[in-house]
């Protein structure tokens, strides 16, 4: 039989701990249907409501409103996509959170972290995971809440979307490390995320444009690479404008974030890490 | 030459809150570790045996690279402990807490599938030892079911496949028949002897007297954070060869019992109660001396004795010289 060679996996070996992590994830969410079924459905009824209350309170006037405000009169649009991006954001950061307290409650946490494969590697599975799980959701709810609401899905620049989409996932997959990390810390996931849904909608603008926010607020906008992705994604489908007036020079900042946000979350976390093992241990809850 | 395990002077200290009220908490050092020091040879069916809280599981939990120790070094497989933790986890094979650390919602060769995998081993390889696993350990029927629906003794099992997934030189194994009924504990020791005789060196904690008697080369003995004895058995044993060990049971007060610890020579006695009382009493004296004096000393503070006999000493009144404290009511022989 095999045996196991100590010292340093290959990269290959690396990866294929990193794929199984993944797999063993969507197979224990396969034994759960109705959740997919529920992350697809959620995007569509969170935008109806604002976007029937703004048929209800603008009449025919509501997109002439809406435009002079956001450039763009498709408030349906702008609605259903700040919706979608939303669900992606929150849904990869409670992947990545829960991961950590759901095994460290169950004690498969600490079983993983027995074994060779470093936690860069698992981190690196479940984040895989993660970004797949939510995004499809959110693009399957994107498509079904436009049917739904009488737009074409297909309208505005969707390559350019899906860039911005592809280029906000890197920053993402960090800032939920370092999520990750507090949670592993305060061990109290259910709480931050409560309040995490709300800053992040908020930050991100879910249902309005950062514009309309207070300077301080808007500043702090702009360190959100959500926001840019949102925003982007708006820019692309809608032409509700780019932050710096190109798609490129919006794309740019992303890619900063691309750099930054991973290099500081795992920076985070593997402090985070090292701490609780000098101390009580990873599955210590 | 080193063993296959290390340990010089390893100590290990929590840093806990002590919460006063609403919002103030102080930190306070809880020593788990006192600077154990212990080589276990290669081939060695190794017992650490002791109460819960003893500070076994901090030594595996430091050996297995889960927790930073505070001081001392450790050497694994040859592998020093911090330098090369990478290297001693691929060379260890660990069931640490039972059934706890397995995926319920998948089925056993899924579960071992995946471990297979943090361990390096190719898909082939996975799927075959998985497979070799599962038979040895007679898991045939339910290995397609969901480990949610296993008896504990099945998840148990289980987990003992799951340490065996990477075929590693050394194995740890922390309390592994808990919780399993009398047969499947027995059926698992058994797995355990015959690992142990096709050449893996064995770890096995536990606070039952009987498994770690009938089971192991040799027995460190662990107590608050510290190895208080370390020998074979019959060495253990032998160590209280100058010493007398006799049992009473009856009806015996707390003031008779303070009584027979006042006695001269006598250096430890524990109490057990099971309906009755059972006292275990170690003296320097010779059972010649201890006898007429013991009775004379119950009976002065009105106890009822219902049976009383000198006894040769077992690894339980090892324990007891020792600690002072009697795992009467944790040694029942599965």
């Amino acid at each position: 039989m095999t045996t196991t060679l100590p010292g340093r996996p290959t990269l290959s070996q690396n990866l294929s701990a990193a794929l199984a992590e993944a797999q063993l994830r969507f197979t224990n969410i396969s034994r759960y249907p109705g959740q997919l079924l529920t992350n697809i459905v959620i995007p569509i009824v969170f935008a109806a409501m604002p976007i029937l209350l703004g048929r209800a309170t603008g009449g025919a006037s509501a997109e002439a409103n809406f435009a002079a405000n956001t450039g763009s009169g498709n408030f349906v649009g702008y609605l259903l996509i700040g919706s979608c991006v939303f669900q992606f954001v929150s849904s990869t950061f409670f992947l990545v959170a829960n991961w950590l307290r759901f095994e460290q409650e169950t004690g498969t946490l600490e079983a993983v972290y027995l074994t060779p494969t470093s936690s860069a590697t698992l981190l690196g599975g479940v984040v895989l995971y993660s970004t797949v799980r939510s995004l499809l959701p959110a693009l399957i709810a994107y498509v079904v809440g436009c049917l739904v609401f009488g737009l074409n899905p297909l309208d505005g620049n969707l390559a350019l979307a899906l860039v911005f989409i592809a280029a906000g996932l890197i920053p993402l997959a960090g800032m939920s490390m370092l999520f990750g990390a507090v949670v592993l810390r305060v061990k109290e996931a259910n709480a931050l995320l409560n309040l995490m849904q709300w800053v992040v909608s908020f930050l991100m603008g879910i249902f309005f444009p950062v514009a309309v926010m207070p300077p301080l607020l808007q500043f702090v906008a702009w360190l959100f690479p959500p926001t840019w992705m949102t925003n982007g994604v708006r820019s692309a489908l809608l032409g509700v404008g780019y932050f710096f007036g190109a798609w490129y020079l919006d794309l740019a900042v992303l890619w900063v974030f691309m750099f930054l946000a991973p290099l500081l979350g795992w920076w985070v976390f593997r402090r985070t890490e090292q701490g609780i093992q000098r101390n009580e241990g990873v599955g210590q809850f | 030459m080193l063993g296959q395990v290390t340990v010089e002077a390893l100590t290990k200290t929590y840093l806990t809150r002590q919460r006063q009220g609403l919002f103030k908490s102080t930190e306070k050092a809880v020593p788990a570790l006192r600077g154990v020091s212990l080589e276990i040879r290669p081939g060695e069916l190794f017992g650490l045996l002791g109460p819960n809280g003893a500070g076994k599981t901090t030594l595996i939990k430091c050996l297995t690279t889960l927790l930073l120790p505070t001081g001392g070094r450790a050497w694994i497989n040859g592998h020093e402990l911090t330098q090369a933790d990478n290297a001693i986890r691929a060379t260890t094979g660990c069931m640490l807490m039972g059934e706890r650390g397995l995926y319920w919602k998948l089925t056993a060769r899924e579960n071992l599938v995946f471990f297979g995998a943090l361990y390096h081993l190719d898909p082939a390889a996975r799927r075959r030892r998985a497979d070799e696993l599962i038979e040895q350990l007679g898991l045939g029927e339910i290995a397609d079911r969901a480990v949610e629906s296993y008896s504990s003794g099945q998840r148990m099992k289980l987990a003992f496949a799951k340490a065996l997934i990477n075929d590693a030189p050394l194995l740890i194994l922390d309390e592994p028949t808990n919780t399993l009924d009398v047969p499947s504990a027995r059926e698992l020791r058994a797995v355990v002897r015959d690992l142990n005789q096709q050449g893996k060196t064995v770890i096995y904690t536990t606070h039952i007297m009987a498994e770690a008697e009938t089971l192991c080369d040799r027995v460190a003995i662990v107590d608050h954070g510290e190895v208080l004895a370390l020998g074979t058995v019959p060495e253990l044993k032998a160590s209280l060869r100058r010493e007398a060990v006799v049992k009473v049971e009856g009806v015996i007060s707390t003031k008779a019992t303070h009584a027979v610890e006042q006695l001269p020579g006598v250096s430890n006695v524990a109490t057990t109660l099971n309906g009755h009382t059972t006292l275990t009493v170690v003296s320097q004296e010779t059972h010649a001396a201890l006898l007429p004096r013991l009775i004379e000393t119950l009976t002065a503070h009105q106890a009822v004795i219902q049976k009383i006999a000198p006894e040769e000493p077992t690894l339980e009144d090892v324990f007891i010289a020792r600690t002072g404290r009697t795992l009467a009511d944790d040694t029942r022989v599965k």
